[in-house]
Protein backbone atom coordinates (compact mmCIF):
# COMPACT_ATOMS: atom_id res chain seq x y z
CA UNK A 1 0.00 0.00 0.00
CA UNK A 2 2.73 2.43 1.04
CA UNK A 3 4.73 1.80 -2.12
CA UNK A 4 1.60 2.28 -4.22
CA UNK A 5 1.00 5.61 -2.55
CA UNK A 6 4.62 6.71 -3.03
CA UNK A 7 4.44 5.69 -6.70
CA UNK A 8 1.16 7.50 -7.20
CA UNK A 9 2.13 10.79 -5.57
CA UNK A 10 5.64 10.74 -7.01
CA UNK A 11 4.26 10.27 -10.47
CA UNK A 12 1.58 12.88 -9.85
CA UNK A 13 4.24 15.42 -8.92
CA UNK A 14 6.18 14.63 -12.09
CA UNK A 15 3.00 14.92 -14.14
CA UNK A 16 2.16 18.33 -12.69
CA UNK A 17 5.71 19.50 -13.29
CA UNK A 18 5.69 18.36 -16.94
CA UNK A 19 2.22 19.82 -17.53
CA UNK A 20 3.30 23.15 -16.05
CA UNK A 21 6.41 23.13 -18.22
CA UNK A 22 4.22 22.41 -21.25
CA UNK A 23 2.35 25.68 -20.84
CA UNK A 24 5.26 27.83 -19.63
CA UNK A 25 8.21 27.07 -21.94
CA UNK A 26 8.34 29.59 -24.81
CA UNK A 27 9.66 27.21 -27.49
CA UNK A 28 6.65 25.35 -29.02
CA UNK A 29 8.69 22.22 -29.81
CA UNK A 30 9.94 21.99 -26.24
CA UNK A 31 6.36 22.47 -25.06
CA UNK A 32 5.26 19.57 -27.28
CA UNK A 33 8.08 17.39 -25.92
CA UNK A 34 6.97 18.15 -22.36
CA UNK A 35 3.45 17.21 -23.41
CA UNK A 36 4.85 13.87 -24.62
CA UNK A 37 6.37 13.31 -21.18
CA UNK A 38 3.02 14.22 -19.64
CA UNK A 39 1.27 11.65 -21.83
CA UNK A 40 3.78 8.92 -20.96
CA UNK A 41 3.48 9.83 -17.28
CA UNK A 42 -0.30 9.59 -17.59
CA UNK A 43 0.07 6.12 -19.10
CA UNK A 44 2.27 5.19 -16.14
CA UNK A 45 -0.40 6.57 -13.82
CA UNK A 46 -3.11 4.43 -15.44
CA UNK A 47 -0.81 1.43 -15.17
CA UNK A 48 -0.16 2.15 -11.51
CA UNK A 49 -3.92 2.31 -10.90
CA UNK A 50 -4.42 -1.11 -12.52
CA UNK A 51 -5.92 0.01 -15.84
CA UNK A 52 -3.31 -1.72 -17.98
CA UNK A 53 -5.31 -1.64 -21.19
CA UNK A 54 -6.03 2.08 -20.95
CA UNK A 55 -2.35 2.65 -20.18
CA UNK A 56 -1.36 0.75 -23.31
CA UNK A 57 -3.88 2.58 -25.48
CA UNK A 58 -2.75 5.89 -24.00
CA UNK A 59 0.80 5.03 -25.09
CA UNK A 60 -0.20 3.87 -28.58
CA UNK A 61 -2.67 6.63 -29.43
CA UNK A 62 -1.47 9.73 -27.60
CA UNK A 63 2.22 9.26 -26.88
CA UNK A 64 2.94 7.16 -29.96
CA UNK A 65 0.79 8.62 -32.72
CA UNK A 66 -0.83 11.97 -31.90
CA UNK A 67 2.20 13.51 -30.23
CA UNK A 68 4.62 12.25 -32.88
CA UNK A 69 2.47 14.06 -35.43
CA UNK A 70 2.37 17.16 -33.23
CA UNK A 71 6.13 17.31 -32.85
CA UNK A 72 6.67 16.57 -36.53
CA UNK A 73 4.24 19.25 -37.71
CA UNK A 74 5.72 21.79 -35.29
CA UNK A 75 9.15 21.08 -36.74
CA UNK A 76 7.83 21.59 -40.27
CA UNK A 77 5.93 24.82 -39.68
CA UNK A 78 7.06 28.38 -39.56
CA UNK A 79 5.42 29.31 -36.29
CA UNK A 80 6.25 33.01 -36.05
CA UNK A 81 2.78 34.18 -37.10
CA UNK A 82 1.09 31.82 -34.66
CA UNK A 83 3.36 32.85 -31.80
CA UNK A 84 2.62 36.53 -32.52
CA UNK A 85 -1.11 36.09 -32.68
CA UNK A 86 -1.39 33.93 -29.57
CA UNK A 87 1.13 35.39 -27.16
CA UNK A 88 0.12 39.01 -26.69
CA UNK A 89 -2.98 41.12 -26.21
CA UNK A 90 -5.59 41.63 -23.54
CA UNK A 91 -8.28 39.82 -25.51
CA UNK A 92 -6.31 36.62 -26.05
CA UNK A 93 -5.15 36.73 -22.44
CA UNK A 94 -8.73 37.00 -21.23
CA UNK A 95 -9.74 34.17 -23.60
CA UNK A 96 -6.97 31.98 -22.25
CA UNK A 97 -7.96 32.57 -18.63
CA UNK A 98 -11.62 31.97 -19.46
CA UNK A 99 -10.99 28.76 -21.33
CA UNK A 100 -8.71 27.36 -18.66
CA UNK A 101 -11.27 28.25 -15.98
CA UNK A 102 -13.93 26.50 -18.07
CA UNK A 103 -11.74 23.42 -18.41
CA UNK A 104 -10.98 23.27 -14.69
CA UNK A 105 -14.70 23.66 -13.98
CA UNK A 106 -15.57 20.80 -16.33
CA UNK A 107 -12.88 18.57 -14.85
CA UNK A 108 -13.92 19.23 -11.27
CA UNK A 109 -17.61 18.90 -12.11
CA UNK A 110 -17.19 15.57 -13.87
CA UNK A 111 -14.92 14.26 -11.12
CA UNK A 112 -17.49 15.29 -8.53
CA UNK A 113 -20.38 13.65 -10.33
CA UNK A 114 -18.56 10.37 -10.99
CA UNK A 115 -17.52 9.46 -7.47
CA UNK A 116 -19.47 6.22 -7.85
CA UNK A 117 -16.76 4.94 -10.22
CA UNK A 118 -14.22 5.20 -7.43
CA UNK A 119 -16.05 2.65 -5.24
CA UNK A 120 -13.99 -0.52 -5.31
CA UNK A 121 -15.77 -3.70 -6.33
CA UNK A 122 -15.73 -6.85 -4.20
CA UNK A 123 -13.82 -9.08 -6.60
CA UNK A 124 -10.57 -7.98 -8.20
CA UNK A 125 -11.12 -8.34 -11.96
CA UNK A 126 -8.32 -9.59 -14.21
CA UNK A 127 -6.95 -7.40 -16.97
CA UNK A 128 -8.74 -9.42 -19.66
CA UNK A 129 -12.06 -8.90 -17.87
CA UNK A 130 -11.42 -5.16 -17.61
CA UNK A 131 -10.67 -4.95 -21.32
CA UNK A 132 -13.77 -6.96 -22.21
CA UNK A 133 -16.01 -4.83 -19.97
CA UNK A 134 -14.58 -1.72 -21.55
CA UNK A 135 -15.34 -2.98 -25.04
CA UNK A 136 -18.87 -4.08 -24.14
CA UNK A 137 -19.66 -0.78 -22.42
CA UNK A 138 -18.28 1.19 -25.34
CA UNK A 139 -20.48 -0.63 -27.85
CA UNK A 140 -23.68 -0.83 -25.77
CA UNK A 141 -24.23 1.78 -23.08
CA UNK A 142 -21.98 4.50 -24.51
CA UNK A 143 -22.53 3.70 -28.18
CA UNK A 144 -24.07 7.10 -28.93
CA UNK A 145 -21.25 9.08 -27.31
CA UNK A 146 -18.73 6.85 -29.06
CA UNK A 147 -20.26 7.42 -32.51
CA UNK A 148 -20.64 11.16 -31.90
CA UNK A 149 -16.95 11.35 -31.03
CA UNK A 150 -16.19 9.52 -34.27
CA UNK A 151 -18.20 12.07 -36.25
CA UNK A 152 -16.42 14.89 -34.42
CA UNK A 153 -13.06 13.48 -35.48
CA UNK A 154 -14.32 13.08 -39.05
CA UNK A 155 -15.43 16.73 -39.10
CA UNK A 156 -12.02 17.79 -37.83
CA UNK A 157 -10.30 15.72 -40.52
CA UNK A 158 -12.47 17.23 -43.27
CA UNK A 159 -11.80 20.69 -41.89
CA UNK A 160 -8.06 20.10 -41.89
CA UNK A 161 -8.17 18.98 -45.53
CA UNK A 162 -10.24 22.05 -46.45
CA UNK A 163 -7.84 24.43 -44.69
CA UNK A 164 -4.76 22.79 -46.14
CA UNK A 165 -6.13 23.04 -49.70
CA UNK A 166 -6.69 26.76 -49.28
CA UNK A 167 -3.94 28.77 -50.89
CA UNK A 168 -1.52 29.75 -48.16
CA UNK A 169 -3.05 27.38 -45.61
CA UNK A 170 -3.56 28.89 -42.17
CA UNK A 171 -1.60 31.98 -43.24
CA UNK A 172 -4.03 32.78 -46.11
CA UNK A 173 -4.38 36.44 -47.00
CA UNK A 174 -7.94 37.47 -47.76
CA UNK B 1 8.91 -8.62 -8.16
CA UNK B 2 8.47 -11.42 -5.68
CA UNK B 3 7.35 -12.41 -2.24
CA UNK B 4 10.69 -13.50 -0.71
CA UNK B 5 14.42 -13.15 -1.20
CA UNK B 6 14.83 -16.12 -3.54
CA UNK B 7 12.08 -15.09 -5.93
CA UNK B 8 13.25 -11.50 -5.83
CA UNK B 9 16.84 -12.46 -6.66
CA UNK B 10 15.86 -14.72 -9.56
CA UNK B 11 13.53 -12.10 -11.03
CA UNK B 12 16.20 -9.43 -10.74
CA UNK B 13 18.84 -11.62 -12.40
CA UNK B 14 16.32 -12.42 -15.13
CA UNK B 15 15.67 -8.73 -15.86
CA UNK B 16 19.38 -7.99 -16.16
CA UNK B 17 19.96 -11.12 -18.26
CA UNK B 18 17.26 -10.16 -20.76
CA UNK B 19 18.69 -6.66 -21.14
CA UNK B 20 22.19 -8.05 -21.57
CA UNK B 21 20.90 -10.58 -24.09
CA UNK B 22 19.57 -7.77 -26.27
CA UNK B 23 22.77 -5.76 -25.97
CA UNK B 24 25.03 -8.76 -26.53
CA UNK B 25 23.22 -9.97 -29.60
CA UNK B 26 24.07 -6.71 -31.38
CA UNK B 27 27.81 -7.29 -31.96
CA UNK B 28 27.06 -10.82 -33.13
CA UNK B 29 24.43 -9.54 -35.52
CA UNK B 30 26.80 -6.89 -36.79
CA UNK B 31 29.34 -9.61 -37.49
CA UNK B 32 26.74 -11.78 -39.23
CA UNK B 33 25.55 -8.77 -41.19
CA UNK B 34 29.05 -7.86 -42.41
CA UNK B 35 30.13 -11.41 -43.15
CA UNK B 36 26.74 -12.20 -44.64
CA UNK B 37 26.75 -9.16 -46.89
CA UNK B 38 30.24 -10.10 -48.02
CA UNK B 39 29.00 -13.62 -48.75
CA UNK B 40 26.02 -12.28 -50.72
CA UNK B 41 28.19 -9.86 -52.68
CA UNK B 42 31.00 -12.37 -53.24
CA UNK B 43 33.53 -10.54 -51.04
CA UNK B 44 35.52 -11.61 -47.97
CA UNK B 45 34.25 -9.19 -45.36
CA UNK B 46 36.11 -8.62 -42.08
CA UNK B 47 38.25 -11.76 -41.71
CA UNK B 48 41.57 -10.46 -40.36
CA UNK B 49 41.02 -9.90 -36.63
CA UNK B 50 40.82 -13.19 -34.79
CA UNK B 51 39.22 -16.44 -35.96
CA UNK B 52 36.68 -15.73 -38.77
CA UNK B 53 37.05 -12.04 -37.99
CA UNK B 54 35.08 -12.49 -34.77
CA UNK B 55 37.26 -10.22 -32.63
CA UNK B 56 36.64 -7.42 -35.11
CA UNK B 57 33.70 -6.69 -32.79
CA UNK B 58 36.03 -5.99 -29.87
CA UNK B 59 38.11 -3.71 -32.04
CA UNK B 60 34.92 -1.90 -33.07
CA UNK B 61 33.88 -1.50 -29.45
CA UNK B 62 37.23 -0.02 -28.53
CA UNK B 63 36.96 2.34 -31.47
CA UNK B 64 33.46 3.42 -30.44
CA UNK B 65 34.56 4.07 -26.87
CA UNK B 66 37.68 6.05 -27.69
CA UNK B 67 36.37 8.26 -30.48
CA UNK B 68 36.46 12.00 -30.03
CA UNK B 69 33.47 13.45 -28.23
CA UNK B 70 31.57 15.83 -30.47
CA UNK B 71 28.58 18.07 -29.82
CA UNK B 72 27.13 20.37 -32.49
CA UNK B 73 27.75 23.95 -31.42
CA UNK B 74 24.30 25.33 -32.13
CA UNK B 75 22.18 22.32 -31.25
CA UNK B 76 20.26 21.62 -28.07
CA UNK B 77 22.76 19.67 -25.94
CA UNK B 78 20.24 18.07 -23.59
CA UNK B 79 18.04 16.78 -26.42
CA UNK B 80 21.13 15.80 -28.40
CA UNK B 81 22.35 13.60 -25.55
CA UNK B 82 18.89 12.27 -24.72
CA UNK B 83 18.18 10.93 -28.21
CA UNK B 84 20.55 7.89 -28.19
CA UNK B 85 19.25 6.87 -24.76
CA UNK B 86 15.66 7.15 -25.94
CA UNK B 87 16.61 5.03 -28.96
CA UNK B 88 17.41 2.06 -26.73
CA UNK B 89 14.36 2.24 -24.45
CA UNK B 90 11.54 0.95 -26.73
CA UNK B 91 13.32 -2.21 -27.86
CA UNK B 92 14.49 -3.00 -24.32
CA UNK B 93 11.05 -2.55 -22.77
CA UNK B 94 9.34 -4.48 -25.55
CA UNK B 95 11.72 -7.41 -25.21
CA UNK B 96 11.09 -7.54 -21.44
CA UNK B 97 7.38 -8.24 -22.10
CA UNK B 98 7.90 -11.04 -24.63
CA UNK B 99 7.94 -14.61 -23.26
CA UNK B 100 11.17 -16.23 -24.42
CA UNK B 101 10.28 -19.72 -23.23
CA UNK B 102 7.77 -21.69 -21.18
CA UNK B 103 7.66 -20.85 -17.47
CA UNK B 104 9.58 -23.25 -15.22
CA UNK B 105 8.45 -24.55 -11.87
CA UNK B 106 10.63 -24.85 -8.79
CA UNK B 107 9.48 -27.48 -6.32
CA UNK B 108 9.74 -26.73 -2.59
CA UNK B 109 13.33 -27.14 -1.33
CA UNK B 110 15.44 -26.44 1.75
CA UNK B 111 18.28 -23.92 1.86
CA UNK B 112 19.95 -21.96 4.71
CA UNK B 113 17.85 -23.89 7.23
CA UNK B 114 14.42 -22.88 6.00
CA UNK B 115 11.93 -24.05 3.41
CA UNK B 116 11.46 -22.22 0.16
CA UNK B 117 9.03 -22.51 -2.68
CA UNK B 118 7.25 -23.67 -4.63
CA UNK B 119 7.74 -21.04 -7.30
CA UNK B 120 6.86 -20.54 -10.95
CA UNK B 121 9.17 -18.29 -12.92
CA UNK B 122 8.12 -16.81 -16.23
CA UNK B 123 10.86 -16.82 -18.85
CA UNK B 124 10.37 -13.11 -19.49
CA UNK B 125 11.09 -9.80 -17.81
CA UNK B 126 7.58 -9.10 -16.68
CA UNK B 127 4.28 -10.75 -17.53
CA UNK B 128 1.69 -8.19 -18.54
CA UNK B 129 -1.76 -9.67 -18.95
CA UNK B 130 -2.06 -7.55 -22.07
CA UNK B 131 1.45 -8.00 -23.47
CA UNK B 132 0.53 -7.15 -27.08
CA UNK B 133 -0.88 -3.74 -26.19
CA UNK B 134 2.18 -3.01 -24.07
CA UNK B 135 4.63 -3.97 -26.82
CA UNK B 136 2.75 -1.90 -29.40
CA UNK B 137 2.66 1.01 -26.96
CA UNK B 138 6.36 1.11 -26.17
CA UNK B 139 7.50 0.44 -29.72
CA UNK B 140 5.37 3.37 -30.91
CA UNK B 141 7.74 5.56 -28.89
CA UNK B 142 10.63 4.67 -31.20
CA UNK B 143 9.89 7.65 -33.45
CA UNK B 144 10.91 10.07 -30.69
CA UNK B 145 14.53 8.96 -30.72
CA UNK B 146 14.77 9.96 -34.39
CA UNK B 147 12.84 13.22 -33.90
CA UNK B 148 14.95 14.19 -30.89
CA UNK B 149 18.17 13.34 -32.72
CA UNK B 150 17.15 15.41 -35.75
CA UNK B 151 16.01 18.35 -33.67
CA UNK B 152 18.82 18.28 -31.14
CA UNK B 153 21.53 18.24 -33.82
CA UNK B 154 20.12 21.40 -35.44
CA UNK B 155 21.33 20.29 -38.83
CA UNK B 156 19.24 20.33 -41.98
CA UNK B 157 20.13 16.80 -43.03
CA UNK B 158 19.40 15.46 -39.56
CA UNK B 159 16.10 17.30 -39.53
CA UNK B 160 14.99 15.96 -42.92
CA UNK B 161 15.97 12.47 -41.83
CA UNK B 162 13.98 12.85 -38.63
CA UNK B 163 10.89 14.16 -40.41
CA UNK B 164 11.01 11.38 -42.98
CA UNK B 165 11.50 8.84 -40.24
CA UNK B 166 8.55 9.98 -38.17
CA UNK B 167 6.25 10.15 -41.20
CA UNK B 168 7.34 6.63 -42.12
CA UNK B 169 6.90 5.20 -38.63
CA UNK B 170 3.41 6.67 -38.25
CA UNK B 171 2.33 5.38 -41.66
CA UNK B 172 3.53 1.85 -41.10
CA UNK B 173 2.45 1.66 -37.48
CA UNK B 174 -1.17 1.68 -38.65
CA UNK B 175 -0.69 -1.30 -40.94
CA UNK B 176 1.31 -3.07 -38.23
CA UNK B 177 -1.32 -2.57 -35.55
CA UNK B 178 -4.14 -3.64 -37.86
CA UNK B 179 -2.35 -6.81 -38.96
CA UNK B 180 -1.94 -7.80 -35.31
CA UNK B 181 -5.69 -7.30 -34.72
CA UNK B 182 -6.30 -10.41 -36.86
CA UNK B 183 -4.17 -12.51 -34.51
CA UNK B 184 -5.87 -11.05 -31.44
CA UNK B 185 -9.30 -11.89 -32.88
CA UNK B 186 -8.19 -15.37 -33.85
CA UNK B 187 -6.70 -16.41 -30.52
CA UNK B 188 -9.10 -14.25 -28.52
CA UNK B 189 -6.44 -12.92 -26.16
CA UNK B 190 -3.93 -10.11 -25.55
CA UNK B 191 -1.41 -12.35 -23.84
CA UNK B 192 1.65 -13.73 -25.62
CA UNK B 193 1.76 -16.83 -23.44
CA UNK B 194 -1.85 -17.71 -24.29
CA UNK B 195 -1.13 -17.25 -28.00
CA UNK B 196 1.87 -19.59 -27.85
CA UNK B 197 -0.06 -22.17 -25.84
CA UNK B 198 -2.90 -22.07 -28.37
CA UNK B 199 -0.40 -22.78 -31.13
CA UNK B 200 1.10 -25.77 -29.33
CA UNK B 201 -1.78 -28.02 -30.41
CA UNK B 202 -2.98 -29.76 -33.58
CA UNK B 203 -4.70 -27.48 -36.10
CA UNK B 204 -8.19 -26.97 -34.76
CA UNK B 205 -10.89 -24.51 -35.69
CA UNK B 206 -14.64 -24.11 -35.66
CA UNK B 207 -16.46 -24.79 -38.93
CA UNK B 208 -19.97 -23.37 -38.60
CA UNK B 209 -20.10 -24.29 -34.95
CA UNK B 210 -18.52 -27.75 -35.33
CA UNK B 211 -14.95 -28.39 -34.18
CA UNK B 212 -12.53 -29.58 -36.86
CA UNK B 213 -9.14 -31.03 -35.91
CA UNK B 214 -6.33 -31.73 -38.38
CA UNK B 215 -3.81 -33.91 -36.57
CA UNK B 216 -0.84 -33.56 -38.86
CA UNK B 217 -0.56 -29.75 -38.80
CA UNK B 218 0.40 -27.49 -35.90
CA UNK B 219 -2.09 -24.75 -34.95
CA UNK B 220 0.17 -21.95 -36.17
CA UNK B 221 -1.12 -18.45 -36.82
CA UNK B 222 0.46 -18.45 -40.28
CA UNK B 223 -2.12 -20.95 -41.52
CA UNK B 224 -5.00 -18.63 -40.61
CA UNK B 225 -3.34 -15.27 -41.21
CA UNK B 226 -0.90 -15.46 -44.14
CA UNK B 227 -1.77 -11.94 -45.29
CA UNK B 228 -1.42 -10.54 -41.78
CA UNK B 229 1.99 -12.21 -41.46
CA UNK B 230 3.27 -10.65 -44.69
CA UNK B 231 1.98 -7.19 -43.77
CA UNK B 232 3.39 -7.39 -40.24
CA UNK B 233 6.79 -8.49 -41.47
CA UNK B 234 6.96 -5.74 -44.10
CA UNK B 235 5.82 -3.12 -41.59
CA UNK B 236 8.47 -4.33 -39.16
CA UNK B 237 11.15 -3.56 -41.73
CA UNK B 238 9.81 -0.01 -41.95
CA UNK B 239 9.61 0.31 -38.16
CA UNK B 240 13.22 -0.80 -37.74
CA UNK B 241 14.33 1.57 -40.54
CA UNK B 242 16.00 -1.24 -42.41
CA UNK B 243 16.49 -1.46 -46.13
CA UNK B 244 14.41 -1.25 -48.31
CA UNK B 245 12.75 1.24 -45.93
CA UNK B 246 15.84 3.06 -44.67
CA UNK B 247 14.94 6.43 -46.17
CA UNK B 248 15.52 8.29 -42.89
CA UNK B 249 19.23 7.62 -43.31
CA UNK B 250 19.53 7.44 -47.11
CA UNK B 251 23.23 8.22 -47.57
CA UNK B 252 22.87 9.39 -51.15
CA UNK B 253 20.43 12.12 -50.17
CA UNK B 254 20.84 12.92 -46.50
CA UNK B 255 24.50 12.17 -45.57
CA UNK B 256 23.40 9.83 -42.76
CA UNK B 257 19.99 11.22 -41.88
CA UNK B 258 19.13 11.75 -38.23
CA UNK B 259 22.45 10.43 -36.92
CA UNK B 260 24.66 12.63 -39.10
CA UNK B 261 26.01 14.44 -36.02
CA UNK B 262 26.47 11.34 -33.89
CA UNK B 263 29.74 9.49 -33.54
CA UNK B 264 31.35 7.01 -31.20
CA UNK B 265 29.25 5.47 -28.49
CA UNK B 266 26.25 7.70 -29.11
CA UNK B 267 26.03 6.34 -32.65
CA UNK B 268 26.49 2.87 -31.25
CA UNK B 269 23.40 3.29 -29.07
CA UNK B 270 21.29 4.09 -32.14
CA UNK B 271 22.76 0.97 -33.65
CA UNK B 272 21.81 -1.15 -30.63
CA UNK B 273 18.32 0.31 -30.84
CA UNK B 274 17.97 -0.68 -34.48
CA UNK B 275 19.18 -4.22 -33.97
CA UNK B 276 17.10 -4.52 -30.83
CA UNK B 277 14.10 -3.56 -32.92
CA UNK B 278 14.96 -6.27 -35.43
CA UNK B 279 15.21 -8.78 -32.61
CA UNK B 280 11.84 -7.78 -31.15
CA UNK B 281 10.27 -7.83 -34.63
CA UNK B 282 11.54 -11.35 -35.30
CA UNK B 283 10.37 -12.54 -31.89
CA UNK B 284 6.90 -11.09 -32.53
CA UNK B 285 6.70 -12.79 -35.94
CA UNK B 286 7.68 -16.11 -34.38
CA UNK B 287 5.20 -15.78 -31.51
CA UNK B 288 2.24 -14.61 -33.59
CA UNK B 289 2.59 -16.83 -36.64
CA UNK B 290 5.20 -19.55 -36.14
CA UNK B 291 4.31 -21.26 -32.90
CA UNK B 292 6.56 -19.26 -30.57
CA UNK B 293 8.81 -21.49 -28.51
CA UNK B 294 7.00 -24.69 -29.42
CA UNK B 295 7.15 -27.11 -32.34
CA UNK B 296 4.02 -29.23 -32.17
CA UNK B 297 3.99 -32.26 -31.83
CA UNK B 298 7.63 -32.78 -30.87
CA UNK B 299 8.57 -29.90 -28.62
CA UNK B 300 5.82 -28.49 -26.42
CA UNK B 301 5.85 -27.22 -22.82
CA UNK B 302 4.62 -30.71 -21.83
CA UNK B 303 7.19 -32.86 -23.67
CA UNK B 304 10.31 -30.68 -23.37
CA UNK B 305 11.07 -31.48 -19.67
CA UNK B 306 10.79 -35.23 -20.37
CA UNK B 307 13.11 -34.99 -23.37
CA UNK B 308 15.72 -33.03 -21.45
CA UNK B 309 15.36 -35.34 -18.44
CA UNK B 310 16.18 -38.36 -20.60
CA UNK B 311 18.94 -36.54 -22.46
CA UNK B 312 20.77 -35.22 -19.39
CA UNK B 313 19.79 -38.00 -17.00
CA UNK B 314 18.25 -35.62 -14.43
CA UNK B 315 15.25 -36.79 -12.47
CA UNK B 316 14.41 -33.92 -10.12
CA UNK B 317 11.26 -32.13 -11.30
CA UNK B 318 12.81 -28.69 -10.81
CA UNK B 319 15.81 -29.34 -13.01
CA UNK B 320 13.76 -31.13 -15.67
CA UNK B 321 11.44 -28.17 -15.83
CA UNK B 322 14.39 -25.77 -15.96
CA UNK B 323 16.22 -27.60 -18.74
CA UNK B 324 12.96 -28.02 -20.62
CA UNK B 325 12.53 -24.24 -20.56
CA UNK B 326 16.09 -23.82 -21.82
CA UNK B 327 15.38 -26.22 -24.68
CA UNK B 328 12.23 -24.32 -25.65
CA UNK B 329 14.20 -21.09 -25.42
CA UNK B 330 16.68 -22.51 -27.92
CA UNK B 331 13.77 -23.42 -30.20
CA UNK B 332 12.53 -19.82 -30.07
CA UNK B 333 16.04 -18.49 -30.69
CA UNK B 334 16.50 -20.79 -33.70
CA UNK B 335 13.32 -19.42 -35.27
CA UNK B 336 14.26 -15.84 -34.37
CA UNK B 337 17.70 -16.28 -35.91
CA UNK B 338 16.07 -17.51 -39.12
CA UNK B 339 14.05 -14.30 -39.29
CA UNK B 340 17.07 -12.16 -38.46
CA UNK B 341 18.84 -13.75 -41.38
CA UNK B 342 15.89 -12.81 -43.64
CA UNK B 343 16.30 -9.22 -42.41
CA UNK B 344 19.95 -9.30 -43.45
CA UNK B 345 19.35 -11.09 -46.73
CA UNK B 346 16.68 -8.56 -47.73
CA UNK B 347 18.91 -5.64 -46.81
CA UNK B 348 21.64 -6.80 -49.17
CA UNK B 349 19.28 -7.87 -51.95
CA UNK B 350 16.66 -5.17 -52.48
CA UNK B 351 17.29 -1.55 -53.46
CA UNK B 352 15.81 1.34 -51.49
CA UNK B 353 12.33 2.68 -52.29
CA UNK B 354 11.74 6.21 -53.48
CA UNK B 355 9.94 8.31 -50.89
CA UNK B 356 6.67 8.54 -52.82
CA UNK B 357 6.76 4.77 -53.40
CA UNK B 358 7.22 4.27 -49.67
CA UNK B 359 4.20 6.40 -48.78
CA UNK B 360 2.19 4.80 -51.58
CA UNK B 361 2.95 1.31 -50.34
CA UNK B 362 2.13 2.24 -46.76
CA UNK B 363 -1.13 4.08 -47.27
CA UNK B 364 -2.57 2.71 -50.52
CA UNK B 365 -1.52 -0.94 -50.38
CA UNK B 366 -0.67 -2.15 -46.91
CA UNK B 367 -3.24 -0.19 -44.91
CA UNK B 368 -6.24 -1.22 -47.09
CA UNK B 369 -5.05 -4.83 -47.17
CA UNK B 370 -4.58 -4.84 -43.40
CA UNK B 371 -8.08 -3.37 -42.96
CA UNK B 372 -9.47 -5.98 -45.34
CA UNK B 373 -7.70 -8.70 -43.39
CA UNK B 374 -9.16 -7.41 -40.11
CA UNK B 375 -12.71 -7.19 -41.43
CA UNK B 376 -12.60 -10.62 -43.08
CA UNK B 377 -11.08 -12.20 -39.97
CA UNK B 378 -13.76 -10.63 -37.79
CA UNK B 379 -16.59 -11.85 -40.06
CA UNK B 380 -15.18 -15.35 -40.39
CA UNK B 381 -14.48 -15.67 -36.66
CA UNK B 382 -18.02 -14.52 -35.89
CA UNK B 383 -19.64 -16.90 -38.43
CA UNK B 384 -17.57 -19.92 -37.45
CA UNK B 385 -17.92 -19.53 -33.69
CA UNK B 386 -21.67 -18.83 -33.86
CA UNK B 387 -23.62 -21.77 -32.45
CA UNK B 388 -25.35 -22.90 -35.66
CA UNK B 389 -28.51 -24.87 -34.97
CA UNK B 390 -27.81 -25.00 -31.26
Amino acid sequence: MLWDAIGFYGMALFLIFFALKTITVPNPIHAALYLVLTMIGLAGMFFNLGAHFIAGVQMIVYAGAVMVLFVMVLMLFDLKAEIRSFSRGLLSGALKIMSSALLVGFALGSAGSSVAILDSSDTAPTQIDVTRQLGVLLYTKYLFAFEVLGILLLVVAVGVVAVSRMKGGTHAQH
Amino acid sequence: MGTDAFEFTINFVKMVAIFLMMVQIVPLLVWVERRGSAYIQNRFGPNRVGPLGLTQLLADAVKFLTKEEFVPGRGYPFIYYAAPVVAMIPATLALAAIPLSAPFHVEPFEMFGRNWGPYTFMFQGYDFGIGIVFVLGVSSLAAYALLLAGYGSNNKYSMYGALRASAQTISYELAMGLSIVGVILLFNTFSFTDIVNAQSAPLNFMWFGKKVVVEWLPNWGLIYQPLGAVILFAAMFAEANRLPFDLPEAEGELVAGYHTEYAGFKFNMFFIGEYGHMFVASALMVIFYFGGYTIYPWLTPETAPQIMGKLLGVTSATWMSFWGSILLHLVLMAKVVAFLWIFIQVRWTLPRFRYDQLMDLGWRSMLPWALFNTVITAIVVLLMRYQWGA
